[in-house]
């Protein structure tokens, strides 16, 4: 059943590999039964346990794409997966790790359940993308953007662009053509090592973590309206010859322009102009991959809650519409689209939501003021102070199930990771 | 105006945000400008960004967290514009945390070489890259404080570690966490500057640290304003970081 990804492979390759797949198959299955989760992580873990180059040979034999960057991998992911559903019209020739396990046991494990997909469509952490480069050869790597997360764990942003930077270097000729996002200066400086770069001026809205050159350290300028108006680079360094590229690709005005100049109306799905930027990025994207710039976009507009974001659901007699943000970009990005009379925002600190919650002070909650604010989640209290100093006037309810309790109108959700995936299960979404 | 601040202005300083502010630390200054707007004084918040000359006519300067490449180009421009040093001269309070904690004192080291960076000198402190880096909750006991208001929480994240040279005090007393270098004490004092470790941002959780960062520039003491929410932050966070040893 492994027979099309492991052609290339000896017979006792082929064999551990199988063995280590019908393996992590039980305890997936086991993980199940016992109510514990989806049993893709541990799949992954037991796999990579008994044939640690198992991900090599999944890899092996498919057609690659690659998405990361800090926030909107998953939708973009999906996005992109779609364009090339709509373009092949047959889903079992593709892979794609659509529930966001996007680290090494997550990718082994949605490539080791698809053994006769052909092309693979693979969300990837940041602190992976070295390593996809490397060991799956991926035809187009989608560089979205990159800031501040997780600090207690990624000690340095800048770490994070190298590792891209000197995996692309590495892999020269043979590595892969990137879609990366122009207005991110140390996207920019990763990406310039690849053999060919697609970019697309995405109008990112966060600059917060672009303020020196992240190839000589000197002072980045951005500048004015007018200037960019009159056709000048949105950003470039004081120092040296960093700026940004022009885009083959951009987003102006809620439009994609793609190289040939031909404007296309998003007619997305999802909300948010972050989210046409990330739609931008997919295009460009299929449209390497071999798929018809019309064609996938028909398929990108039929994502609707990739992963649970922007899904409504129902908490008793509430209706509630849950949006994910992380990081301080992603809430910049995030409140402006909760636009209901009464907010909910839920805030934890367990590992996937990094541990130090002081990024609240980097998110402008003033912006709330007027509105009904619920604060949830276990690091409510934290959110409790930070609108009390914004001077937004909040209820505090740590538990989410009484939070999203008894609401008469609709209310939109902002909640980080953990209590993101608890408001899934709750909401059945 | 009504309170006791009777509409006086008073200036903040916040110093490079964009380069030291990774950690929330821009948090410390909104904290600094509301208590003092509750109190019915007129705070004026100015941000210094590169490029900026630094005002010497501030009560309060604050510095924050980041990166090594921002923080070397932080202290170089801090040190061509003199306008910190002139306002410390004329009696305004500094407070300064992680990176910018490390600048204020008289070298710190960077990058996997340990390139030494002189400092602003304003702490008799040395920073070098530590055995392992810190990262954490912290909690440290106030020196000379008791009651409530002698726990100073926070969340610590520095890769360097720091020793007191003898003109400056040390701030608190660790009760749990890294602090300065593992050796028990946690920030520095020296007159009317202060640099310290943990953020959170620090003076959220900490109202008695920031009414005291306050008192400091002012040259006199400000009366309680007591924050029934803030009381339960702390309540949370002590309990927190004392069931969780790290």
């Amino acid at each position: 059943m492994l027979r099309d990804t492991s052609r290339r492979l000896s017979p006792a390759a082929k064999a551990r590999l199988s063995a280590a797949t019908y393996a992590g198959r039980a305890a997936a299955l086991a993980s199940r039964l016992t109510g514990r989760g989806s049993g893709a992580s541990i799949r992954g873990r037991v796999m990579l346990t008994l044939d640690p180059r198992a991900l090599d040979k999944l890899l092996a034999a498919r057609r690659i794409a690659v998405v990361s960057g800090t926030n909107g991998k998953t939708t973009t992911t999906h996005f992109v997966a779609a364009a090339v559903r709509e373009w092949l019209g047959d889903a079992d020739r593709i892979v794609h790790n659509a529930d966001g396990a996007n680290l090494h046991h997550g990718i082994a494990s949605a490539l080791s359940e698809k053994p006769g997909a052909d092309v693979a469509i693979l969300e990837t952490d940041e602190r992976v993308v070295a390593d996809m480069i490397r060991l799956g050869r991926p035809e187009v790597l989608v560089l979205l953007n990159f800031s501040r997360d997780q600090l207690d764990r990624h000690h340095e942003i800048k770490a994070l662009g190298r590792s891209w930077r000197k995996a692309l270097e590495a892999a020269g000729p043979d590595g892969p053509v990137v879609v990366a996002n122009a207005d991110e200066p140390l996207v920019v400086w990763a990406a310039e090592a690849a053999r060919k770069v697609v970019w697309v001026n995405t109008a990112t809205r966060w600059i917060q973590d672009a303020t020196l050159c992240p190839n000589c350290g000197s002072t980045l300028v951005h500048a004015g309206e007018a200037d960019v108006a009159a056709g000048a680079p949105e950003w470039r360094c004081s120092g040296c010859p960093l700026a940004q590229p022009t885009g083959d690709y951009r987003v102006t005005d809620g439009a994609i322009v793609d190289p040939a100049g031909q404007a296309w109306n998003p007619m997305l799905q999802v909300p948010g102009t972050f989210n046409i930027s990330n739609a931008a990025c997919a295009l460009a994207a299929a449209v390497l991959l071999g798929v018809p710039a019309a064609t996938a976009l028909a398929g990108i507009r039929r994502v609707t809650s990739p992963a649970g974001r922007f899904a409504t659901a129902r908490f008793g007699d509430t209706t509630a519409r849950l949006l994910l943000a992380k990081n301080p970009a992603g809430w910049a990005e995030a409140l402006p689209l909760a636009n209901t009379p009464t907010v909910v925002l839920a805030i934890d600190s367990a590992a996937a939501d990094g541990r130090d919650v002081s990024w609240l002070w980097d998110v402008e909650y003033e912006q709330l003021a007027g509105r009904t604010v619920v604060a949830t989640g276990p690091r409510a209290q934290d959110l409790a102070v930070r609108l009390a100093y914004a001077e937004v006037e909040y209820r505090c309810v740590p538990d989410l199930a009484t939070a999203l309790a008894g609401h008469p109108e609709p209310v939109d959700v902002i909640a980080t990771y953990t209590p993101f995936q608890r408001l899934r299960k709750m909401g059945g979404v | 105006m009504p309170g006791e601040g009777r509409g006086e202005r008073v200036e903040v300083v916040l110093i490079f945000q964009s380069l030291l502010g990774i950690y929330g630390d821009r948090g410390n200054a909104t904290v600094l400008v509301k208590r003092l707007a509750w109190r019915g004084f007129d705070p004026v918040l100015t941000v210094v960004e590169p490029g900026d000359r630094v005002p010497d006519t501030g009560r309060v300067y604050l510095l924050g967290g980041g990166e090594d490449a921002a923080q070397v180009s932080a202290v170089r421009a801090l040190r061509a514009d003199g306008g910190l040093q002139r306002a410390v001269d004329r009696g305004a309070a500094v407070f300064a945390v992680c990176a910018g904690y490390q600048i204020v004192g008289k070298t710190f080291t960077v990058g996997e070489r340990d390139e030494v960076i002189e400092g602003l000198g304003l702490l008799d402190v040395t920073t070098t890259r530590g055995p392992v880096r810190a990262v954490g909750e912290l909690l440290s006991h106030w020196a000379g404080h008791d009651g409530d208001e002698q726990w100073i929480t926070g969340f610590e994240n520095h890769g360097g570690y720091t020793r007191l040279g003898p003109d400056a005090e040390p701030l608190a007393t660790v009760e749990i966490g890294i602090g300065n270098c593992d050796d028990g004490t946690e920030g520095a004092v020296n007159g009317r500057v202060i640099g310290t470790y943990p953020h959170g941002p620090v003076l959220a959780r900490n109202p008695a640290l920031a009414d005291h960062v306050l008192s400091l520039g002012l040259g006199r003491t400000l009366d309680p304003l007591p924050r029934s929410e803030v009381a339960e932050l702390r309540r949370q966070r002590l309990a927190a970081v004392r069931k969780t040893s790290r």
